[in-house]
């Protein structure tokens, strides 16, 4: 099976692989942290919207949170782009 | 003037430095380092490269703002001016260093934390404004183009590795080297202490690679992005996209200058004041 697909491919297979890993890498990062900021965001309205008296207290921490989750995407990133260039 | 002001970025944004070179358009070129003025002290390399100049200019930013809206004399008149720098002061002891720092410790470490704040979002700001530094020249006069001297990741461990250092100095300050070295193992079964204590330790080195990456990383994003997307028009040698394309580099443009820059400065001030603070007050 996978020899047949090999046999197909004409190009640069070890080029293909390295592709693939770095969108792999990056995509699956997004997911992640796509997921987590949905979630703070909506824990963020949620929150407000039961006691607005809160919304400066809560805003600082919302931030934090997000900064954190976000980054998570770009530890994906910098590990594909370096497994991309060495490899 | 809001307009022309979009409008004039827009236009500096078109002229990355190596565009010109047809179809030669690489944008990770953008972030190399090249000596400027070389300045070699037996192994340590001191030159002056493009992220030190920038550094140099957030320093001279950061000093002037300090200045001109919280030490001259019209900043202490209630004005404009005045309201502006209270407000940054408010962000900076009420968000940053009363959400970490221990009451005790405010006053000597408020300081720090403000300025590091401060610092971070100027150097941030200033890679968003186009400037002549590029190093490179297009018939003699000097291309424009945007650089953030925190996108070099030397930068980011360097001011990281301050935190890092200020944080085990006060822990050991504050609790004594004995008291504050014990407060990092944890009450647990001494069987799972084997696995529990290197986990500790190798966290407290994580720290200082997770602040520096996330800043590091977002700049560099945010800058290869914006690269990108414009030097598209220049990789295909085609200005068909161009309506396509400015648009899209200019709403991420935008989203790094409102949101990343300023966001990005407050978590490093943030997390500085509360890695400190969790050293000065270990839990139990």
């Amino acid at each position: 099976m996978i020899s047949t697909v090999l046999a197909a491919t004409s190009g640069d297979v070890t080029k293909a692989g390295k592709a693939i890993g770095l969108a792999l890498g990056v995509g699956l990062g997004a997911l992640g942290a796509g997921v987590g900021i949905g979630n703070i965001f909506g824990s963020m309205i949620q929150s407000v919207a039961r006691q607005p008296e809160l919304r400066g207290e809560l805003q600082g921490i919302q931030w934090l949170g997000f900064a954190l989750t976000e980054a998570v995407v770009f530890y994906g990133l910098l590990g594909s782009i370096l497994a991309y260039v060495l490899v | 003037m809001r307009r022309a002001l979009l409008l004039l970025s827009t236009v500096a944004l078109l002229a990355p430095a190596n565009a010109f070179a047809r179809g030669e358009f690489d944008p990770t070129t953008e972030f190399e380092q090249h000596e400027w003025i070389p300045i070699h002290l037996g192994p340590l390399n001191l030159s002056i490269t493009k992220a030190v100049v920038y550094l140099m200019l957030g320093t001279v930013v950061t000093i002037a703002f300090g200045l001109f809206f919280m030490r001259s004399k019209a900043a202490r008149m209630p004005g404009r001016r005045e309201t502006v720098g209270e407000l940054v002061y408010d962000v900076a002891q009420t968000q940053v260093a009363e959400q970490g720092l221990p009451h005790k410790a405010i006053a000597r470490w408020f300081p720090y934390v403000a300025s590091l704040m401060l610092f971070i979002f100027f150097i941030n700001l200033l890679g968003f404004i186009p400037l002549p530094l590029t190093g490179e020249t297009w018939h003699g006069i000097p291309t424009w183009g945007i650089y953030a001297a925190t996108s070099s990741l030397s930068v980011t461990l360097a001011l990281a590795l301050l935190t890092f250092f200020f944080t085990h100095f006060e822990g050991i300050r504050w609790n004594g080297a004995v008291r504050y070295f014990k407060s990092w193992i944890p009450e647990a079964p001494p069987a799972l202490l084997v696995l529990i204590v290197p986990l500790e330790i190798l966290g407290q080195f994580m720290r200082l690679i997770s602040l520096s990456v996330r800043l590091f990383a977002n700049m560099l994003a945010g800058h290869i992005l914006i690269l990108t997307f414009i030097g598209l028009m220049f990789i295909l040698e085609t200005l068909v996209l161009a309506p396509l394309v400015i648009p899209v580099a200019t709403i991420f443009y935008l989203f790094e200058v409102v949101i990343v820059v300023g966001i990005q400065a407050f978590i490093f001030a943030a997390l500085s004041a509360i890695y400190i603070g969790s050293a000065i007050e270990p839990e139990h």
